[in-house]
C-alpha cells in the first residue's frame, strides 16, 4: 500500500545527483526493518487527564492484559463495556470475582478487571463454580462471562439450575453464534438458516433469554456488543440485581461469522436490531434527571438503592410482566427482528441465600467458635440416637 | 466538523510535533529510528540535509523541538532529541560519498555573502550544488560567525565545528575572510546577482549605570569578550567576577571566567531565577560548576576606587503582576547589596547594527532601524539583497538562521531564474504504509517506559582546568539507542479509511490514551466535550472521518496524546486503520543529498 | 466392600467423637495485615521452600491478593505466560509440593516393631480387615510374615522402608491390573518380581480365606521354581 500525495515538488536541475540518489534509495528502502514483532504489549502511559471515580481509580484500573482475541472481535467490546461499568461505579476491583468456562468468550476475563479475582473454570462448568463461590461469600459481586457453546451446549445442565436457584450473579452470555476457538462451527444458538463459513445451520436456535425466563430468571435482557451505550446501563443494572442477572449479548465473530447471510454479523445485527427499552441506571443516591413523556417510562427500584429508568416502552407495559416479555420475544422472533434492551425484570426477588435462609454473614469469615458446638454437643447427639 | 483533509501536507506535519517545531523542520523522528538501527552516517545526513550543522547542533542547539515533543506530554521529560543529534555526528562514517557534487561548470550567477555564520553557509551550501559562483566575506579569521565567537569550546569542540564550516566552504566557495564590509555600495558595484546579509546581531548591549566609564578597563561586553576568548586574545579574568544577565551569554561568560581563573563567579540577574532567559539545562550546568545566580537584584552602580573597579552595588526587587500578568519589578526597600568584583561581563542582550548599508540605496528600514525584510521571502525592498538569520529580524538561534538561510537561498535560486519568488516550492512528502504483516510494523512500534537518560559530563576538576576540554561526553551507542528507543514515532500516522470500517469499536477499546471515539459529528467545541478522554489541548487537531453510513457517526482521534503504538491498527480487522510513515522535507533550493527519497 | 453391600446395608459405627483440643487448620492463607506488609503477593510463589504456596480469600485486600485461577500457563504472581522457562519453574515447585506432601500426610499403619520376617503383605481400605484376619489363618499353619496398612498416597519413607526391607511383598487388591503394585513398583523403583499380586475382581467383597490360600499358592509355584 502506498499513498502518495499529489504535491510532491523537486527542482529540475538537481545537479547530476541521481546517481547518488538511487543509491540511498536502495539503502533507505530497508529502513530500519531490523527489529518487528506482533504487539503483546499494550503500552502502560495513559490520558494525562484520565478522570477518576469515587474511589480515586481510574478506567485503567478496571483494565486487564491485552487482548489475544481476533481483532473486531465482539467480545472485547463486551470486555470495554464491563470496564467503563465497573469504572462508572466505583465496584472496588477486589470485591469482584469473574468467572468463566472455556471458549474465545471465557478467555475475556483476562482483558478486564485485572486487579479482580478471577476463575477460568472448566467447560461449561462456571455456573457451579460461581455457586461455590457465592455460597461461600454472599457479599462479593460475582460477574459470570460464558459463550453460546459453553452455556447452551455443554454447560446446559449447570446454566438451568443456576439460573432456577436464582443464584445471584451476573452471567453475561457472548454470543456469536459459533464456536470460534475451533474454526467456527455452528452453535446451538445459531440461527436456522443462517449462514456461517461452514454453510447452512439446519438446527433450531436455542433462544436463551426465552428459556431464562421459562426457568424463572429474574433479570433477563439482550443486547448488542456494538451498542454499548444500550450495554453499560445493562451492565450496571444488572450488577444491582439481586439474584440471576442474565444478559444475552450479541457479539460477531468477525473471523468465521461475518459474512452475508449470517444473522450474527455486525451489518444484520444493525439492520434487524429492535430495542424494547432504554434503560438509565441511576446510582444510589442520585436524582432522576431524565424526563420522559407520561405513560411512557416506568421506574423501578433495586435492591442497592439504584434506580432503572426505562423509556420507549410499548403503552401499558410493565417490564414486570413475565408473560407480556415472553410475547414480545416470539413476536419479534417471528418478525425476525432482534429484540434487545431490559426484557423482564422482578426486583423484588429472594436470591440463593434468602431461600436457603443462610446467615448474613459471609460463610467464609465464620470461625471456630461461630461453627464448632464441641465434644458435648456431639455426645449430646450421639445419646439422642440411642 | 468537515472531514479531516489528509491529503493537505500540513495536517500530518502538524502531528508531528518535534519536526513541526523545528525551524528547519529536521524529520527528527526519522534520523532517531536510524540512531536505533545504528545507521549514524544516514541519521546524521538526515539532519544535514535540514539542519546542516547536526555536531554543532547536536551540543548547543536551543531545541525548541524538545518542549513540543509529544513524550513530554504523557511521560516526565520528552526524548534527548538534541543529544541524539550528536550521537549520530559522533559515530558516523565517512559521509563525503553522500555530499552533492559540485558542478564544474557554473551557472553564470554569482552570489556574495556578507557574514560568515549559520545563515549564509546555509545559503552556501543550498545554492553552491547548483552551480552558482559564491563569494562568502567575514570580518574574522575563519567562517562559522557567532558559533565560532560566541560559543565556548567547552561546549563546541573548535574540530566539530570546523568540520562542519569546511563541508560547506569545501563545496568551492571563494572565501574571503579578515575582510569587514564596509559598503553595501561597494559590493552591489561588483556585479553580483544577489547579496545575501548575514551578519547576526553583532552588538552587545551595554549598562549606562554610574561608573561604567571610570570601571571601564575591567567592565567588558559579553559576547565581544567571548569572542575576545575564542580567538585567543583574553587568557585570563580577576578572580571575583560579576556577570550580568540571565540569558545563554550569561551563563557561556560565567562558565569560561571560571576556566580563565575567575575562583568567585555571580550571574547576577534581574528577572526571578524561574524567568531567565538561559535553557534550564545551561542554568543547572553554570551551578553545577559553583556558579551562583543571584535573581532579583538590579544593578545601580559600578564602584570604582583609585581608579579601579572593586565591585558593583544593586538593588532588591521583587516580581509583581498585573491583572494582564504584565511584570513589574518593584524594590523591595532593603539597603543596597553590595559585591565584590575585579571584572564584570555584561550579557544583557544583543541589538542588531548596519552602519555599512548605505540609507540611499532603496533599502528601507524600520523606525527600529531594522532592514525592512519580508518573512516569506527574506527578500528586502532592493530586489536583489536578501537578509537571513539574527540580521533578518534580530537575535534568535542557530537553528532559526538555518532555517532563514534555507528559505533565502529558495528565494535568490528564484530571483536569479528570473521567477517570482513569492510563489514558493512545495514541501517533499510522502506516506507509506508500514505494515509488513498482520500484525507487524517496520518501525519499532512498542513504547517504552524508560525515563530519559541523562548525558554522562567529564569531570569538573578537570574541564575547570582547560576551556578546550569538552563538559557533555555525549551518548554512547548503548545509551543513544536506549533514549531513541523512547522516540514514539510521531510520523507513524494513524491513517483513517472510513469506507473500510465496520464499527466494531476494537481501536477505541485498544487504545491506550483514549485518542478514539465514534460519535455524531458537532462543532468543534462540542465534540471536545463529548470524546472518550478530555480534549482539552487546543493546539492539537482533531482527526474527523467522513460519515460512517452504518450508524450515521463519525470517526474522532484527538491527536493530542497518540501514542503512535498502532495498537488500533493491529486490531482493526478490516485494516480502516493504517500506520503510515509522513515523510515531510521543506523546500530547499537543492535536493542535497536525497536522503529522505524513499 | 462391593457398593451393594455398602448400599442395601446398615453398619454401625462406633460413636462418632470429637477432640476439643483440635482447631480448625484452614491451611497456608495470608490475611489483610500479611498481605499489607508485603510488597507483591504471589499465589503460586514458593516464599518458604517447602512447594506449597500461601492462597488468600477473595475480597481480603483492595490491592493486593487478587489473583487468576487458570490452568498452568502462568507464572508465580498467577498473570498468563507462555514462557517456557517460568513453566519448568512452577512444574518443578509442584514435584517439590509433592516431595513436601509425603511426609505430612497420614503415615501407613504398621502391625510390628520393626522388620521380623522375610516376607511382608500391604493391604489397604476395606481389605483391611480381611487381611488382617488371613494373617492369623497363616499364623496357625506356622507362616509369619510382616504386615503395612497403606493410608495414603504419595508413599512416604516408611513405606519404601518397609518395601525395601523384605525379600518378597504381597500386595493384595481388589482390582484385575493390580494398580496400587504398579503404583508402588514405579514409585518406589523395586524389583518388580519380589512384588506378588494378590487379586480379588470377581464382585464379591475379599475374604481372609482366600486371601490367606492365594499366599499359600504363590509361595508353592516359587519354591517350586
Amino acid at each position: 500500500m502506498r499513498l502518495m500525495l499529489p504535491q510532491r515538488h523537486r527542482l529540475s536541475r538537481c545537479c547530476g545527483l541521481n546517481l547518488l540518489n538511487l543509491n540511498l534509495l536502495n539503502r533507505l528502502n530497508f529502513n530500519f526493518s531490523t527489529h518487528h514483532h506482533m504487539t503483546y504489549v499494550k503500552p502502560s502511559f495513559r490520558h494525562p487527564e484520565l478522570p477518576k471515580n469515587d474511589l480515586g481509580f481510574t478506567k485503567k484500573d478496571y483494565e486487564g492484559a491485552i487482548s489475544t482475541l481476533c481483532g473486531g472481535c465482539g467480545h472485547d467490546s463486551i470486555s470495554g463495556a464491563i470496564t467503563q461499568a465497573c469504572f462508572e461505579m466505583a465496584i472496588a476491583p477486589h470485591r469482584l470475582a469473574k468467572l468463566s468456562g472455556i471458549g474465545c468468550s471465557s478467555k475475556t476475563p483476562t482483558y478486564f478487571l485485572g486487579n479482580s479475582h478471577g476463575f477460568n473454570s472448566v467447560h461449561g462448568r462456571m455456573p457451579s463454580v460461581a455457586t461455590g463461590a457465592n455460597l461461600a461469600n454472599r457479599d462479593l459481586i460475582y460477574l459470570g462471562v460464558s459463550g453460546d457453546g459453553d452455556t447452551a451446549s455443554i454447560g446446559m445442565g449447570q446454566f438451568v439450575h443456576a439460573v432456577r436457584r436464582n443464584l445471584n450473579v451476573v452471567y453475561i452470555v457472548m454470543n456469536n453464534g459459533c464456536y470460534g476457538l475451533t474454526k467456527g462451527q455452528d452453535s446451538a444458538t445459531a440461527d436456522v438458516g443462517s449462514v456461517s463459513k461452514n454453510g447452512i445451520n439446519s438446527f433450531n436456535a436455542i433462544d436463551l433469554p426465552a428459556l431464562a425466563l421459562e426457568l424463572g430468571a429474574t433479570f433477563v435482557a439482550r443486547s448488542f456488543s456494538g451498542d454499548r451505550t444500550q450495554l453499560i446501563p445493562l451492565i450496571k443494572a444488572a450488577v444491582s440485581h439481586h439474584g440471576f442477572a442474565l444478559i444475552d449479548v450479541i457479539s460477531p465473530c468477525v473471523t468465521f461469522n461475518n459474512n452475508t447471510g449470517s444473522t450474527k454479523s455486525y451489518d444484520y445485527v444493525r439492520e434487524h436490531i429492535t430495542t424494547a427499552d432504554v434503560v438509565d441506571y441511576v446510582p444510589p443516591g442520585e436524582e432522576i434527571t431524565m424526563e420522559y413523556a407520561e405513560g411512557s417510562s416506568a421506574e423501578l427500584t433495586l435492591h442497592d438503592g439504584s434506580m432503572l429508568q426505562l423509556h420507549k416502552l410499548a403503552p401499558n407495559w410493565d417490564p414486570r410482566d413475565k408473560l407480556a416479555a415472553m410475547q414480545r420475544i416470539y413476536l419479534s422472533r417471528v418478525k425476525q427482528e432482534i429484540l434487545t434492551g431490559l426484557l423482564y425484570i422482578d426486583p423484588d426477588t429472594q436470591d440463593l441465600h434468602d431461600i436457603l435462609n443462610t446467615v448474613d454473614k459471609p460463610l467464609n469469615e465464620l470461625r471456630e467458635e461461630d461453627l464448632c458446638p464441641g465434644s458435648g454437643a456431639l455426645e449430646e447427639i450421639n445419646q439422642s440416637l440411642r | 466538523m468537515r472531514p479531516t483533509d489528509i491529503t493537505d501536507p500540513e495536517y500530518f506535519h502538524k502531528v508531528v510535533d518535534c519536526q513541526y517545531a523545528c525551524p528547519a523542520h529536521t524529520p527528527v523522528p526519522e534520523y532517531i529510528r536510524l540512531i536505533a538501527a545504528e545507521r549514524y552516517t544516514e541519521a546524521y545526513m538526515v539532519n544535514w540535509e535540514s539542519n546542516v550543522f547536526p555536531g554543532v547542533l547536536g551540543r548547543t542547539c536551543d531545541r525548541p523541538c524538545e518542549p513540543a515533543c509529544r513524550r513530554g506530554r504523557v511521560d516526565e521529560e520528552p526524548v534527548a532529541i538534541c543529544r541524539l543529534k550528536r550521537v549520530a555526528a559522533d559515530n558516523k562514517g565517512d559521509i563525503s560519498d553522500w555530499l552533492p557534487e559540485i558542478p564544474l561548470i557554473k551557472n553564470g550567477k554569482k552570489i556574495a555573502l556578507i557574514g560568515g555564520g549559520p545563515a549564509s553557509l546555509t545559503v552556501a551550501r543550498d545554492l553552491a550544488p547548483l552551480g552558482y559562483e559564491i563569494h562568502l566575506y567575514d570580518e574574522q579569521i575563519a567562517g562559522g560567525g557567532m558559533m565560532r565567537s560566541q560559543i565556548p569550546s567547552f561546549r563546541l569542540p573548535e574540530s566539530v565545528l570546523n568540520e562542519e564550516v569546511n563541508y560547506i566552504l569545501d563545496m568551492g566557495i571563494h572565501t574571503h575572510f579578515k575582510t569587514y564590509v564596509s559598503s553595501l555600495r561597494e559590493v552591489l558595484n561588483q556585479g553580483y546577482d544577489a547579496v545575501f546579509v548575514g551578519t547576526g546581531a553583532p552588538k552587545g548591549r551595554d549598562l549606562n549605570i554610574p561608573g561604567r566609564e571610570e570601571g571601564k578597563a575591567n567592565i567588558h561586553i559579553g559576547i565581544e569578550w567571548l569572542a575576545s576568548v575564542a580567538f585567543e586574545h583574553t587568557n585570563k579574568i580577576g578572580k571575583n567576577v560579576i556577570v550580568l544577565g540571565g540569558g545563554n551569554t550569561a551563563m557561556d561568560c560565567c562558565r569560561t571566567s571560571r576556566r580563565l581563573g575567575g575562583d568567585h563567579v555571580k550571574v547576577v540577574v534581574r528577572s526571578p531565577f524561574s524567568e531567565m532567559k538561559a535553557s534550564p539545562w545551561e542554568k543547572e550546568d553554570a551551578q553545577h560548576e559553583d556558579i551562583p545566580i543571584l535573581d532579583n537584584h538590579v544593578p545601580k552602580e559600578f564602584v570604582v576606587e583609585n581608579g579601579r573597579l572593586v565591585g558593583m552595588r544593586f538593588e532588591k526587587v521583587k516580581a509583581v503582576y498585573d491583572e494582564k500578568g504584565k511584570r513589574s519589578l518593584v524594590p523591595t526597600g532593603e539597603p543596597l547589596v553590595y559585591i565584590e568584583a575585579d571584572d564584570v561581563l555584561i550579557a544583557i542582550g544583543q541589538e542588531n547594527t548596519f552602519p555599512w548599508i548605505e540609507r540611499d540605496l532603496g533599502l528601507q528600514f524600520d523606525n527600529w532601524n531594522m532592514p525592512v525584510v519580508s518573512k516569506k521571502t527574506f527578500q528586502s525592498t532592493l530586489d536583489q539583497v536578501f537578509f537571513g538569520g539574527d540580521a533578518a529580524f534580530g537575535p534568535e538561534n542557530v537553528i532559526t538562521a538555518v532555517a532563514h538561510g534555507h528559505h533565502a537561498a529558495v528565494s535568490i535560486d528564484l530571483f536569479c531564474q528570473g521567477k517570482d519568488v513569492q510563489v514558493r516550492p512545495s514541501p517533499l512528502t510522502n506516506l507509506v504504509s508500514q505494515k509488513m504483516g498482520i500484525h507487524e510494523w517496520i518501525y519499532d512500534s512498542e513504547v517504552v517506559n524508560d525515563d530519559r537518560y541523562k548525558v554522562p559530563h567529564a569531570e569538573k576538576q578537570k574541564t575547570l582546568r582547560d576551556r578546550k576540554v569538552e563538559v557533555e561526553l555525549g551518548f554512547d551507542k548503548g545509551l543513544g539507542f536506549k533514549e531513541a528507543q523512547r522516540c514514539l514515532n510521531c510520523d507513524a500516522q494513524t491513517v483513517f479509511y472510513t469506507n473500510r470500517c465496520i464499527e466494531c469499536d476494537a481501536c477505541v477499546d485498544i487504545c491506550p490514551t483514549s485518542c478514539i471515539t465514534f460519535t455524531t459529528n458537532g462543532e468543534e467545541d462540542d465534540l471536545r466535550t463529548r470524546l472518550n478522554a478530555p480534549a482539552h489541548n487546543l493546539s492539537q487537531d482533531l482527526y474527523v472521518s467522513d460519515v460512517l453510513p452504518a450508524t450515521q457517526r463519525v470517526m474522532v482521534k484527538d491527536e493530542d496524546v497518540c501514542l503512535h503504538c498502532g495498537l488500533c491498527a493491529e486490531r482493526c480487522p478490516t485494516a480502516a486503520w493504517d500506520m503510515q510513515k509522513f515523510l515531510y522535507s521543506t523546500s530547499k533550493a537543492s535536493n542535497v543529498c536525497g536522503v529522505l527519497q524513499l | 466392600m462391593i457398593d451393594l453391600d455398602l448400599g442395601m446395608n446398615e453398619h454401625l459405627s462406633p460413636p462418632l467423637k470429637w477432640d476439643d483440643n483440635r482447631k480448625y487448620d484452614p491451611g497456608k492463607v495470608y490475611d489483610a495485615e500479611d498481605l499489607e506488609n508485603m510488597a507483591q503477593f504471589g499465589r503460586y510463589l514458593d516464599s518458604d521452600g517447602d512447594g506449597i504456596t500461601y492462597r488468600t480469600i477473595p475480597g481480603t485486600h483492595p490491592t493486593k491478593g487478587s489473583f487468576f485461577t487458570r490452568g498452568t500457563s502462568r507464572d508465580e504472581y498467577a498473570r498468563y505466560t507462555e514462557d517456557g522457562a517460568v513453566y519448568v519453574r512452577n512444574m518443578n515447585r509442584l514435584l517439590k509440593k509433592w516431595d513436601t506432601a509425603k511426609e505430612i500426610i497420614p503415615q501407613p499403619e504398621l502391625y510390628q516393631d520393626g522388620n521380623q520376617h522375610k516376607e511382608g503383605i500391604i493391604f489397604f481400605g476395606t481389605t483391611t480387615y480381611s487381611a488382617l484376619e488371613a494373617l492369623d489363618l497363616l499364623k496357625e499353619e506356622g507362616i509369619e510374615m510382616d504386615a503395612m496398612r497403606l493410608l495414603s498416597f504419595p508413599f512416604s519413607k516408611k513405606v519404601e522402608d518397609f518395601v525395601n526391607g523384605h525379600e518378597r511383598i504381597y500386595v493384595i487388591e481388589q482390582n484385575r491390573d493390580a494398580q496400587m503394585r504398579s503404583l508402588l513398583i514405579n514409585e518406589l523403583e523395586v524389583d518388580p518380581k519380589k512384588m506378588i499380586r494378590i487379586l480379588n475382581f470377581d464382585g464379591m467383597p475379599i475374604t481372609a480365606a482366600y486371601i490367606s490360600e492365594q499366599i499359600k499358592e504363590k509361595m508353592v509355584v516359587d519354591k517350586v521354581e
